[in-house]
């Protein structure tokens, strides 16, 4: 399959075309096409139970694949809809580029409860199918192909006997040959050894691998039953409790085939596989028992509060939250009194969240993590984040000195360093959980600079980034504008990179709330929510660019020169380094391309990075963190009420400028591959004790 | 020392021991039975033992009803029959009317469990309909039939219907979603789906009714030979009412419980041999 880099291109999600071409790339290559799958049912008194949400997933000819998670959280919902029974409510199955529409026998499916005729012997329920199914062929041929399947599961004797005289195997054994005598393109099987004995479930496993490896059968198994998992598929989709269950993670199982049970369990790989599936499953049993939510009384409107502080730090990106306020957006969802607190550091932005000054915050997009982890060796505090604000809008200046002296390029500045090893230089980022901290890390380590110990990069507030630079203090930063176009239009710095250099499209501000907050207002919660989605809808229409340029403007906002809001927002951007100045496609994405999604994904990768500099712990339970403070399910149910798409972003992989392939489902592994970093601490975050904190 | 080579089980050869436990297991589930109908017709005797009692003692009643008892195929001409012949010629009637209650209300049955629409259209009227005690439609019938016999098959007819097409319509209504899904999988033909699917796991609802049906129409079919006269075991109870023959009506009354007992018996003993292990209930 091809890989795709978008380093020198705009972000995936925008350029539509480009992303169609690599779609049908990748169909081409694919049998089964899960695409965007939501599942959701009416209930009786009215309201909707979200049973899958955003399944995205992509099957191989000739895969196994399994689907495991705890009960309730959908996989048989997953399977009735692969096999046609069931109907998705968004998105669609295509297998073979067909879509799905309804059940058909080229995805033959074996029951739980085997389903067998009673009424009919074993012959009479395979010959129904095979009858039916291959009705073209003369009887004999047909016959041949009964006594064939028959024989295959070893039913000879028993072929006259009804179902109820056959024992549960021998059930499951004529079940498994009913669905592979009608040549199934697809098989499809839930929870196919359930019931059985652990003997018998053995025999069968070996005995259905060794029929699926000889006729190349793909096929997806729903299982509770890790073992099983792991001896039979090449792939274990594990999926998250309902509602709105989605793909977790995804285990590849690289056990050579053809398998032996024995040989698999001694493989060096088996137990730390089993590990992490069980690991897997406990972290969201514990999830499961943290959702029961206890009632509050309303303020007004139907909210438990109305009367919020919500802090900001003077930036362009700040714009949604000033539009929420400007224009009622916040008034709009029956949040009455909402004030806007203008606050000195993100550092003041993380205590004020945490003592409860402030009620929510734009937060730097690694805080929320960063919190909940206890950053920098502080007191955990479990933070949830249900909306992102803004993606993009960075850029890294170096000062104008250095670009005197020639640097120009990630490479000069090394060469640099290394002719004068006796020189400090140190460069500025604006809160150690921040994107500009780990993409200026990420962007000099990839240079071959290790930024601690080859340079020092330090904390400064965004505002106080020009007037340091000027005074010599720092050799450069990364912040967000509109405090690289004043240093640009001062003459005092730089533009070395853009994020659209390094990573076009990252998540750049995200809304915090602690938990213990989000969970005493929950609607307040969603109304900030659906508020500010609005706004951060009005802010990507460029016709009201010019409007919210001049609310920027004021004083109690981001106060700063016009011409140097306007640069990137609505101007071409100046880099400064004599280049012609240029418009910038998506310098600051406030709502397109699925920009407001809590991404799993994301926070994932935000972690690798902190654990890499040290900042935080990784934590071994990184699925359930993440999780945990990414909350698409608030989110869906706002982008919902609003009448938005809530559909997630895919659990694609992230690429990032240097080439290297950040794959959600192995974090570790990802980390191994840099030669920059810091030691690494990998821990379990018990999130249950984080509660009571 | 040799072992015994010899250690096959003696399975031909009749054992008494366990062949005497077993007939004595079936004559001990006969006492209790055999004690209550023992005191019962002890507290008959001590009731009607009194001078003006107005029933007959047991003992009256087989002295009286002997030559009945003894002989139920004497056939006087008329309707001076023996018992066998009077409950032959109402099970003829009622075999009639329950054979077209079973064809009329199966197939209703099917019709309306595979459509919503006439599920929601007919079912109230079935469950009006069913009240409506037997006798109740002999008048009708009667008026629109002219003649005793039609109008004694129809009211079997009307009362051992409803029933079987509830029951018919429930048991297509349940049919277990997974014997549908294999329908929906494999895509059969509507008549396949029929034969292979609908009819037979239908089958187990359609013999409850049958049950219901057949009891229902032994109860109308008294109850309407009563009105209608003729040869038959409801206007014999009649006739020896009329007659003051109190003696017949009890020995009649009990040829009635007992051929209702075996119709109901002989139902359920056809549904053994149709369904299948699984299915029954």
């Amino acid at each position: 399959m091809p890989t795709l880099t978008f380093s020198d291109s705009a972000p995936n999600f925008l350029t539509r075309p480009l992303e169609l071409h690599l779609h049908s790339l990748r169909t081409m290559a694919v049998f089964v096409e899960v695409d965007h799958i939501d599942r959701v049912f009416k209930l009786p008194d009215g309201g909707e139970y979200i049973a899958l949400k955003n399944i995205d997933l992509q099957i191989h000819k000739g895969e196994f694949v399994s689907l495991v998670g705890h009960s309730g959280c959908g996989k048989s919902t997953l399977l009735n809809i692969l096999s046609g029974l069931d109907l998705p409510s968004a998105g669609g199955i295509v297998l073979e580029g067909r879509q799905v529409t309804e059940p058909g026998p080229d995805r033959m499916v074996v029951f739980q409860n085997y389903s067998l005729l009673p009424w009919l012997t074993v012959r009479e329920n395979i010959a129904l199918a095979v009858n039916r199914v291959m009705k073209k062929h003369p009887q004999a041929v047909r016959d041949r192909m009964i006594d064939h399947h028959i024989e295959m599961v070893g039913l000879q004797k028993a072929a006259d006997k009804r179902p109820g005289q056959i024992s549960g195997g021998m059930k499951q054994r004529v079940a498994i040959a009913r669905a592979l005598a009608i040549r199934p393109k697809l098989l499809l099987l839930d929870e196919p050894f359930g019931a059985l004995d652990a003997l018998t479930r053995g025999g069968l496993q070996e005995q259905l691998m060794k029929i699926c490896q000889e006729n190349e059968v793909t096929c997806v198994m729903v299982t509770h039953d890790v073992d099983e998992a792991l001896l039979l598929s090449d792939r274990i989709v594990l999926m998250t409790n309902g509602p709105e269950a989605h793909v977790g993670q995804i285990v590849d199982v690289p056990f050579p085939r053809p398998r032996e049970r024995m040989e698999v369990v001694k493989h060096p790989n088996y137990y730390s596989l089993r590990n992490e599936i069980v690991y897997f499953l406990n972290q969201q049993k514990r999830a499961k028992l943290h959702k029961a939510k206890p009632v509050v009384a309303m303020a007004a409107n139907g909210l438990e509060k109305v009367n919020l502080e919500l802090g900001f730090i003077p930036l362009v990106d700040c714009a949604p939250l000033v539009v929420a306020k400007e224009k009622g957006l916040f008034e709009a969802h029956g949040l009455s009194q909402v004030t806007l607190n203008r606050e000195p550091s993100w550092n003041a932005i993380a205590d004020g969240v945490a003592t409860g000054r402030l009620d929510a915050a734009m937060m730097v997009a690694g805080m929320p993590l960063g919190m909940t982890l206890g950053y920098g060796n502080q007191r955990p505090r479990p933070m949830v984040s249900a909306l992102t604000l803004s993606r993009n809008g960075n850029a890294i200046t170096f000062s104008k000195r250095l670009f005197d002296a020639g640097v120009r390029t990630l490479g000069d500045f090394k060469a640099a360093i290394d002719r004068r090893p006796d020189q400090v230089h140190t460069l500025a980022a604006v809160h150690p959980t921040s994107m500009h901290n780990l993409l200026l890390r990420y962007w000099l380590a990839s240079g071959g600079i290790d930024p601690d110990r080859d340079v020092s990069v330090t904390v400064i507030p965004p505002a106080q980034m020009v007037s340091t630079l000027k005074a010599g203090t720092i050799d450069g930063y990364c912040v967000g504008e509109p405090w690289n176009a004043r240093a640009v239009s001062e003459g005092s710095g730089v533009v070395m990179a853009t994020d659209n250099d390094i990573w076009p499209g990252h998540l750049e501000k995200v809304l915090g709330v602690t938990e213990a907050w989000a969970e005493q207002y929950p609607k307040t919660h969603l109304a900030l929510v659906k508020a500010l989605l609005e706004a951060c809808e009005y802010c990507d229409d460029r016709r009201n660019r010019e409007e919210i340029v001049d609310l920027l403007c004021k004083p109690e906002y981001v106060g700063a020169d016009e011409a140097h809001i306007r640069q990137g927002f609505l101007d071409p951007y100046n880099r400064g380094d004599g280049s012609q100045p240029e418009h910038v496609l998506n310098y600051i994405q406030f709502f397109t391309g699925k920009a407001n999604y809590p991404d799993v994904s994301e926070a994932v990768w935000m972690m690798t990075q902190m654990a890499r500099w040290g900042i935080t712990p990784f934590p071994r339970n990184w699925l359930a963190v993440a999780e945990r403070v990414k909350r698409a399910d608030i989110f869906g149910q706002a982008a919902r009420e609003m009448g938005l798409v809530d559909t997630g972003r895919d659990r694609h992989p992230i690429h990032l400028f240097d080439g290297l392939v950040f794959d959600p489902d192995e974090p570790l592994k990802y980390l191994d591959q840099f030669a920059i970093k810091r030691d690494l601490r990998i821990e379990e975050v018990p999130m249950d004790e984080l509660t009571i904190a | 020392m040799t072992a015994p080579l010899d250690i096959r089980p003696a399975r031909s050869r009749f054992n008494l021991q366990k062949f005497a436990n077993s007939s004595l297991d079936a004559l001990k589930g006969l006492v209790p039975p055999a004690v209550a109908i023992l005191i019962f017709l002890v507290i008959w005797q001590v009731l009607t033992m009194g001078p003006d009692a107005n029933l007959p003692t047991p003992v009256r009643t087989v002295q009286e009803t002997w030559e009945l008892i003894i002989n139920p195929f004497f056939n006087y001409g008329g309707t001076d029959k023996g018992l066998f012949w009077q409950v032959w010629t109402s099970l003829q009637r009622v075999a009639l009317g329950f054979t077209l209650a079973a064809v009329v209300g199966i197939a209703l049955g099917i019709l309306v469990g595979t459509s919503s629409l006439m599920y929601s259209a007919l079912d109230p009227l079935f469950q009006i309909l069913r009240t409506v005690p037997p006798l109740a439609w002999l008048p009708i019938s009667l008026a629109a039939f002219q003649q005793a016999n039609p109008s004694a098959i129809f009211v079997i007819f009307i009362t051992a219907i409803w029933p079987i097409i509830i029951n018919t319509t429930e048991g297509v209504r349940q049919i277990p979603q997974d014997y549908n899904n294999v329908a929906r999988v494999l895509q059969l033909s509507k008549s396949e789906y029929f034969f292979k699917i609908l009819f037979p796991a239908t089958v187990p609802y359609i013999f409850t009714g049958l049950r219901i049906g057949i009891g229902l129409s032994w109860l109308a079919i008294v109850a309407a030979e009563m009105l209608i006269g003729g040869v038959g075991i409801g206007f014999f109870i009649w006739d020896a009412w009329n007659s003051s023959r109190i003696s017949d009506i009890i020995i009649a009354i009990l040829y009635v419980g007992i051929v209702g007992l075996l119709l109901d018996r002989l139902i359920v003993f056809i549904g053994g041999l149709v369904l299948p292990e699984e299915q029954k209930q």
